[in-house]
């Protein structure tokens, strides 16, 4: 201390002193007090007893624990300190791996890189060889290894959920050629084995996933549903267009069912006790899924740049090669310098020329998609309800006008990077339904050529059916009726009159058939043509033509129903006046009631005589329904017909043989066995291989592959639909309708075609949404080196969402 | 002795991941595999010789003699595939047994024998003797439900998969034909319960997982629906592989 600032302590003290005596002689006066009442003398005491105790037991414990540190030695890097375990047991320890299976084996040093979904969840990119760790990472944050990529890499950013590619660890490494972060994973690969050992400071067990890239070139992908080959689930959305009048039995007694279900989900909801909250790893797997579908592209980007990182030496070209590439170079000029002379100067003009084509041919359909769908009340059929050639030109005309924006949208998807798999499904849509109908105009060109060549003899032959069947044949079970059916004996009179009723009125309608028999020819001679544009138009066309010609079935069967439904309810209410009942129409039940004699004895006789008449007119209605039948049959194997021309799944079928990446149907996990896999660990000497041994944390492998699509998925809509027809017309309403001779309803057409219009939009889009689309393309198809790029509209299932925002202009497709 | 009562193999590489197997199928040992080749063999030989009747009552033209006979194994070389067959078919025809199947068979007419013929083709291929489901628990990923039906390749790939205990249980012909797969993310998984029913006059507890946004509850095993025991066994393995924290109970057998 300085002897000045002692000499002031000193004066400041004394000063103090001087001021305070008195506190000095309190001072005093305690000391003079503890003395005599023995306090030193205790503390003297208690010092004493602490360090005899310090000196016999503290001491000699701290000696013969360095001495036991001394000899067993904990090394520091080994060892896993309290705060690790801690950190283990909160997440368990469990580290998971995404490998690529077919990723590049090679002994070399290597720096592994990928994406990090959480601390210990991690995808593997790529293995950048025979470069620093720290180079790397400096790369990845300077985006020098994602440099030259075609298209913004903030776009696979976004599709993977994450911000960075990190550096995820390090191959081939011995253990101590530097230090690595504790959460890096040590990779040991090689040619000869395929699972790669993997150890990481921070995990106690590992979960290695291989995985088989799918390749975004070819358009394989992998997804957690299956995809979809319809267009969404729309139909719901038509139901409630109905209203609710005309709503059908089984429709409201499926919904009654659904909302049961519903019910009876929400019950089982409420047992679950507690709500686990699942954890990062658990809700990382849809992201996964979009990682894995990049991980080709953007290994092939790492890879492209890794010479970027660190010097490399770089040979100089020879003069050969000079001259080789100023050659290549002055030929490529020429042929750029042509490309741009005709995309600046034909290319437009061509474009122009079909552009206005097809707006034309727009404004046509439109035209006439109206006139298909007008419809004179809302509750009245429009064309294409009644007539299935209306119905199979309007499909045509809609798919004519949806093809343009699907086309558009496909275009946009060359913007993107080829791993977006969003717009995938709409490619094979797209394809099967031009494929479809290249199909049906090839199918229509042989069947056409051969019927009009024919003309004449095919008008011949359905000339001839048509009599045989709708009129020789019904003429003569008629006339068998009229007389004793196998031995049944009917009332003579009332056949008489039925039989000759329905004789005479068929002997008409052959009358007005034979005026049309010049006419046939020309009319087969149409349908022939018409088959140009498709074997489904003269399909169509001939269940249309069955329709009309087999009219006078369909008006019997009608008449004879009525007749056996009007007799069926006398003879019920006359029963009940039998019985003395009647029926309360207020109440809907059956009342007693006290009748006359009179009214007795007339109903009595009245219920016999209708009752011995009925087995006369029941043989007559079976007869035309039992024709009825045959022919709604008929047109159902018609309607099958079309829907298979129209809708049946042949290029994905086609994706199935050659490629089932490309139709995922969902994610399949393979566990395999590891013990192959430890012991195969050869190539190192014994003892390294048995501290590997004890280093590898429990590891399972397990292989991730992607589920073709199973064919009951692509044929679902099919079987929906057979469902449907099953459960219209094999039920036991159909069956009491036919037996009480009520009208069969037959199955509403929108049911029926749900099918076919599973391909198209619920609503199409109008002629100037379509011209703003076709415009809107010129933009990004001439550009190669891509000036605005523009993200693909997310495609949304539901009709509505497909299209930008000004589509509203395009009016709902009716329903039956 | 051929099918055994459902018997659960476990198989965990790491407390995390873990396979329940279930299957029928016993262990397979010396003189079983000898009788599984056998019942294919005789299978085979059911197949051949409905196809052979099939042939010589509707498709063999009776001007045939017995003396067109050529040699087979050129006819194949050349890639003659319908010739052939024809070929062969004749030549079986005519040999002994072939003979003797076409006396055998004279009397049952003619709609009898095609309805006998092909249903005995269709229960010779489609016959399944053992039937093995398993699932696949992946902490972190899911729960994947797997059922294979073993008919014609349990045998077949039998060799493969050699010394069968409870150590290595794995399904024979696990990604064969007819194999169908689901997997349930963790996500999703509301919960994995076991559930009682009546069926006829027992009562039965099977697994169920509660599939959240699903109106169906999906069933493990449901083709076997194993014991009471199996089915604690799998439930107590999948609460501790499949949640994190709640590990520590172990399935065994």
């Amino acid at each position: 201390m300085h002897p000045f600032s002692i000499l002031t302590l000193g004066i400041f003290v004394a000063g103090y002193i001087t001021a305070r005596w008195d506190l000095v002689t309190r001072l005093y006066e305690l000391a003079i007090f503890a003395w005599k009442y023995g306090v030193v003398t205790r503390a003297a005491k208690g010092f004493a007893v602490l360090s005899l105790v310090f000196l016999l037991i503290f001491l000699p414990v701290e000696r013969l624990a360095t001495r036991e540190g001394n000899l067993h030695p904990r090394s520091i890097g080994s060892g896993i300190s309290a705060r690790e375990q801690l950190r283990r047991r909160e997440h368990d320890g469990l580290m998971r791996v995404f490998w690529p299976a077919d990723l590049p084996r090679s002994d070399l040093r290597g720096v592994v890189v990928g994406w990090r979904n959480s601390a210990l969840d991690v995808l593997v990119l790529a293995i950048l060889e025979e470069v620093e760790p720290r180079n790397v990472e400096w790369a990845l944050k300077m985006g020098t290894l994602l440099r030259n990529a075609p298209h913004p890499v903030s776009r696979i950013y976004e599709l993977c959920g994450q911000s960075s590619i990190h550096v995820l660890g390090v191959s081939n490494n011995t253990p101590d050629t530097f230090e690595v972060d504790p959460s890096w994973i040590r990779v040991t690969i090689g040619p000869g084995r395929q699972p790669p050992a993997v150890t990481c400071a921070r995990a106690s067990s590992i979960q290695i996933i291989l995985f088989e890239r799918p390749h975004p070139g070819r358009m394989q992908y992998i997804s957690l549903n299956p995809i979809e080959l319809a267009l969404g689930d729309k139909h719901d959305g038509f139901k409630h267009e109905v209203p609710g009048g005309c709503e059908d039995d089984d429709e409201k007694e499926e919904r009654k069912k659904k909302e049961q279900k519903r019910q009876l989900v929400e019950k089982l909801t409420q047992h679950s006790i507690f709500r686990r909250v699942p954890s990062a790893k658990e809700k990382a797997l849809a992201k996964i899924v979009n990682q894995v579908n990049c991980a080709w592209e953007l290994e092939q980007l790492l890879q492209k740049n890794v010479s970027r990182i660190g010097t490399r030496p770089k040979r100089t070209l020879s003069v050969s090669e000079r001259v080789v590439e100023s050659a290549t170079t002055a030929r490529d000029m020429m042929l750029v310098w042509m490309w741009d002379m005709f995309t600046i100067y034909v290319w437009p003009v061509i474009k122009k020329i079909f552009v206005l084509g097809l707006m034309a041919h727009r404004v046509a359909a439109e035209v006439l998609l109206r006139i298909l769908e007008w419809r004179a009340q809302p509750r009245y059929a429009a064309l294409k309800d009644i007539s299935a050639t209306a119905q199979q030109v309007e499909i045509r005309l809609q798919q004519f006008c949806y093809w343009p924006m699907q086309y558009v949208t496909l275009r946009l998807r060359k913007n993107d990077w080829e791993s977006v798999t969003t717009s995938h499904p709409d490619y094979i849509r797209f394809y099967n339904s031009l494929w479809l109908v290249a199909n049906d105009v090839i199918i229509g060109i042989a069947l056409g050529s051969y019927i009009i060549d024919n003309s004449g003899w095919v008008a011949e032959e359905i000339s001839q059916l048509l009599s045989q069947y709708t009129v020789d044949a019904l003429q003569s079970s008629i006339s068998w009726l009229m007389g004793w059916p196998a031995g049944l004996k009917l009332n003579n009179e009332l056949g008489a009159f039925l039989g000759d009723l329905f004789l005479w009125v068929i002997d008409y309608w052959s009358s007005c058939i034979e005026a049309l028999r010049p006419v046939l020819p020309h009319v087969i001679w149409f349908i022939g043509f018409s088959s140009f544009a498709g074997a489904s138009m003269p399909i169509a066309l001939f269940s249309d033509l069955l329709s009309i010609l087999t009219l006078h079935i369909y008006s019997f069967y009608l008449a004879s129903a009525r007749i056996y439904h009007w007799q069926l309810n006398i003879l019920i209410s006359l029963f009940h006046l039998f019985r003395g009942k009647k029926h309360n129409v207020l109440r809907n039940r059956i009342d007693s009631c006290d009748y006359d004699l009179d009214q007795l004895l007339v109903g009595t006789i009245l219920f016999t005589l209708l009752f011995f008449l009925l087995p006369t007119v029941v043989v007559f209605y079976l007869n035309f329904a039992i024709a009825r039948m045959a022919i709604i049959s008929l047109k159902a194997v018609f309607d099958t017909m079309l829907s298979c021309l129209n809708h049946f799944p042949l290029f994905a079928l086609m994706l199935r043989v050659k490629d089932p990446g490309r139709l995922p149907g969902g994610i399949r996990f393979e566990l395999r066995d590891t013990q192959d896999f430890r012991h195969s660990v050869t190539d190192t000497t014994q003892q390294q291989q048995q501290q590997q041994q004890q280093q590898l944390p429990s590891t399972s492998v397990i292989h991730l592959k992607s589920v073709p699509l199973n064919f009951k998925a692509m044929f679902h809509q099919y079987f929906q639909m057979g469902h449907r027809i099953r459960k219209h017309y094999l039920s036991p309403r159909v069956l009491l309708c036919l037996l009480t001779g009520k009208f069969v309803p037959p199955l509403n057409r929108k049911n029926l075609y749900s099918l076919q219009y599973s391909m198209l939009p619920a609503r199409r889009a109008g002629v100037v949404e379509m011209w703003n689309a076709v415009n809107s393309l010129p933009a990004s198809s001439s550009s190669f080196i891509g000036k605005d790029r523009k993200r693909i509209p997310i495609l949304a299932k539901g009709g509505d969402a497909k299209l930008p925002g000004n589509y509203s202009g395009g009016r709902a497709r009716g329903c039956g | 002795m051929l099918t055994t009562a459902p018997r659960l193999y476990i198989r965990r590489p790491s407390p995390t991941t873990a396979e329940f197997t279930v299957t029928t199928c016993p262990p397979l040992t010396l003189p079983l595999r000898l009788i599984l080749l056998t019942l294919h063999l005789l299978r085979l030989v059911l197949v051949a010789a409905a196809i052979l009747t099939l042939y010589s009552r509707f498709l063999l033209l009776p001007t045939t003699t017995t003396t067109t006979t050529k040699q087979l194994l050129p006819l194949l070389l050349a890639g003659d595939i319908l010739t052939f067959l024809t070929t062969l078919l004749q030549t079986a025809h005519f040999s002994p047994p072939g003979l003797f199947l076409t006396r055998l068979v004279a009397p049952i007419p003619d709609w009898a024998l095609a309805l006998l013929s092909l249903g005995a083709i269709y229960a010779a291929v489609c016959f399944q003797l053992h039937k093995t489901e398993s699932v696949l628990v992946l902490r972190g990923l899911g729960i994947q439900t797997c059922s294979s039906t073993s008919c014609c390749a349990a045998a077949v790939l039998g060799s493969g998969w050699g010394g069968v205990g409870p150590a290595r249980g794995g399904g024979p012909s696990k990604w064969g034909w007819g194999t169908r797969t689901r997997f349930i993310p963790t996500e999703k998984i509301r919960d994995v319960l076991i559930n009682e029913a009546f069926r006829g006059f027992e009562v039965r507890y099977y697994l169920i997982v509660v599939v959240e946004g699903e109106e169906e509850l999906v069933v493990l095993f449901p083709g076997l629906l194993p014991r009471r025991k199996i089915v604690e066994a799998v439930w107590r393995g999948i609460r501790g592989c499949l949640f994190e924290g709640e590990g520590g109970e172990k399935g065994d057998e």
